[in-house]
């Protein structure tokens, strides 16, 4: 079967009505979490796992697994159209990947242009998501194709040079990046070893031989860090929002954004492509590019067009982009794709190479349902934008009680223990310290996620090798990806040390 | 960035590198058929974390004065919210899921903002009776109910 038949055979499963459904209340959910201050696109996927898998608990193993995913994934997409909404009408991003549209958006809106920069990000949030959608359907099979030649050691260092990616990246100090992503992987440790069934860190306590929970950990950091940096930082949302009058954009406004909505989608998918990059850093280079391709550069910052319409989209192309790194490697390559990832295994799913030959229907599933995912999001967000600004006004009163209570339900309804809920509140304490104090959560979840598969394959590996760890150096392809690992960490350091001595020589 | 934090922060993470060390010791080194045991993988971990402490306590060494600005935080909201969530996760099999998500949220809402009492009733009634119907009687799925002691069900 080509690839064309395949995508083919993912409509007949995306466009069945209970799928349709839950593509729809995935992307709504996923607008809702991307205009809510309070909760981002990692905590919200998070989140609905748990509610996912008993909505699916009727359907059979693989179907549960397609409809669940296609919500999950349709929150990730969805946060992104609703990130700009915020920062257009707010000048408060509701995402971190939504930053760079305040610079402009809230400038158009104040001159009365806020409908305009909602439907132009809308529109190229859109064109976006069909551009990375594209993308994913022709690199997907020949990626996994190369991918199944890999063996244990070519794994262990591809996981390697992910990890070292989104360490190298994320946040402003590596050593605390790395020590986040070391800690993941310890704490993916404790619990019955896969390999030899011995038993680790669990000192006698049964709770514990099933391993931490990826869940509960994930949802503790984020939904519950945030929740509580939101009550004790007092953060409310202050200023008024500004009025939507027109929402069709001028064909003016068109014009001008047709080549940053190009633009933006291209560079967006390239960097989502690579793991570390991300939605968020995808968007500041969108804005940098235009304002350095632009003829009149003083424009940005005061309310122009292009300066909403490159980040918007740019940052929904690398969301799409992240998706490919995630399907085909089983490598996620960000915070919230680590926890799609999570949510496939729950599923006993295993993201990568095989995904494509053992599980067609829940690949090319989710693919066909990020196709409609997209068309009701475009429908979403630009008729109904109206209405999704007034979530804006909810009070945060009952928002971060029902945050916490949902937390607690979504943890409970899978594990069952009270173990799991001391943990959780714990995980809230300890993600909001991190967080607060410039230590990355996503290198964290990622460890945590692949620190199981990191080791199977090391140890693989290392009994094919009768131990000897020159076997990850002697495979050419496995010592390119350390290789690569180990340029990606070193890098910005020496850029960071040239660039302080030639802030010494200056100040001499 | 905050020097205090980051460097207990970074004295936690050397103990726990440590203790990961001392502990995998006791793990048996050996697996059938293979010569990596179980043990490798969280030592060499243990091994990393140490190191990569040991760098971020050298860097607060060399952080510039970092000026104090202590935006107050609002302790109390917290203190009592996060009591309220501690208790209804203690004992949510206790009393069961209706009644301590109702206490729980009544008690947040209240604590965020004083005032509009009915509203708040009506919204945790309405969320913890709606989640528990919705979950076990439609889904299937199961929570504990109403504690027995109350002799309704």
């Amino acid at each position: 079967m080509g690839t064309l038949d395949f995508l083919m055979n993912g409509f007949s499963v995306a466009l069945q009505w209970h799928n349709l459904l839950f593509a729809f209340f995935g992307v709504l959910i996923g607008t809702a979490v991307g205009v809510l201050p309070g909760i981002g696109p990692m905590s919200g996927v998070a989140l609905l796992i748990p509610i996912t898998s008993s909505l699916t608990g009727g359907l059979g193993a693989e179907d549960a697994a397609v409809s669940s995913i296609i919500l999950l994934a349709g929150v990730y997409y969805g946060a992104m159209y609703g990130g700009s909404t915020t920062s257009i009408l707010l000048n408060t991003p509701g995402e971190s990947s939504s930053v760079m549209t305040t610079l402009d958006g809230y400038q158009m809106a104040k001159q009365g242009r806020a409908g305009a920069a909602l439907a132009i990000s809308a529109i190229g949030s859109f064109v976006a998501g069909l551009f990375s959608l594209i993308g994913l359907i022709l690199l997907a099979q020949p990626l996994s194709e190369v991918a199944l030649r890999f063996g244990p050691p070519e794994y262990f260092s591809l996981m390697l040079l992910g990890l070292a990616a989104v360490s190298g990246l994320a946040g402003k100090s590596m050593t605390k990046a790395l020590i986040m992503t070391v800690f993941g992987l310890l704490l993916a440790t404790v619990g019955m070893d896969n390999v030899s069934g011995v038993a680790r860190f669990t000192y006698d306590i049964p709770v514990l031989y099933n391993g931490l929970e990826f869940l509960t950990i994930s949802v503790g950091l984020f939904a519950l860090g945030e929740v509580f940096k939101t009550i004790l930082h007092r953060e409310a949302n202050e200023g008024t929002i500004a009025k939507i009058t027109r929402i069709i954009p001028t064909k003016q406004d068109m014009k001008d954004s047709a080549g940053p909505i190009a633009r933006g989608s291209l560079l967006g998918f390239f960097l989502g492509v690579l793991p570390g990059a991300g939605a968020t850093l995808a968007s500041f280079f969108a804005y940098v590019m235009e304002k350095r391709l632009s003829k009149n550069p003083e424009k940005f910052g005061k309310g122009a067009i292009e300066g909403v319409a490159s980040p918007e989209t740019a940052n929904n192309a690398a969301a799409g982009g992240a998706m490919i790194p995630l399907l085909t490697l089983g490598i996620p390559g960000s915070g919230t794709t680590a926890i799609l990832m999570g949510a496939f295994i729950m599923f006993n799913i295993q993201p990568g190479p095989l995904l494509f030959d053992e599980h067609p229907q829940v690949a090319w599933g989710l693919i066909a349902s990020m196709f409609a995912g997209n068309v009701m999001l475009l429908i979403l967000n630009l008729p109904l934008v109206r209405i999704f600004a007034k979530i804006i006004a909810t009070p945060p009163k009952y928002l971060i009680p029902l945050i916490v209570a949902f937390s607690v339900f979504g943890v409970y309804a899978v594990q069952v223990t009270t173990f799991d809920l001391m943990l959780l509140l714990a995980c809230g304490v300890v993600g909001y310290f991190l967080a607060t104090n410039d230590f990355p959560l996503p290198p964290l979840v990622l460890g945590l996620v692949l620190g199981p598969m990191i080791e199977n394959n090391m140890r693989r590996a290392l009994t094919a090798s009768n131990g000897d760890f020159m076997i990850f150096l002697q495979k050419p392809v496995s010592a390119v990806f350390l290789m690569i690992g180990l340029l990606w960490l070193v890098i910005p350091l020496v850029l960071k040390w040239k660039g302080k001595k030639v802030d010494v020589t200056e100040s001499m | 960035m905050n020097k205090t934090f980051d460097r207990y922060a970074s004295i936690a993470f050397l103990a726990i590198g440590i203790l990961f060390i001392a502990e995998s010791r006791k793990i048996t080194a050996s697996a059938y058929g293979s010569q990596v045991g179980p043990n490798i993988f969280p030592m060499g971990l243990g091994i990393v974390l140490i190191v990569l402490s040991l760098r971020l306590l050298y860097e607060t060494f060399k952080y510039h004065h970092s000026e104090k600005q202590r935006s107050s935080l609002d302790y109390k909201r917290f203190g009592i919210i996060f009591a309220a969530a501690f208790l209804y996760c203690y004992f949510l099999e206790d009393i069961g899921y209706v009644l301590s998500t109702f206490l729980f949220l009544l008690i947040g809402f209240q604590t965020m903002q004083k005032g509009k009492i009915w509203s708040s009733i009506i919204i945790s009634g309405g969320f913890s009776f709606g989640v528990y119907y919705l979950f076990v009687e439609v889904l299937k799925g199961s929570l504990p109910g109403l504690p027995t002691w109350l002799g309704l069900l």
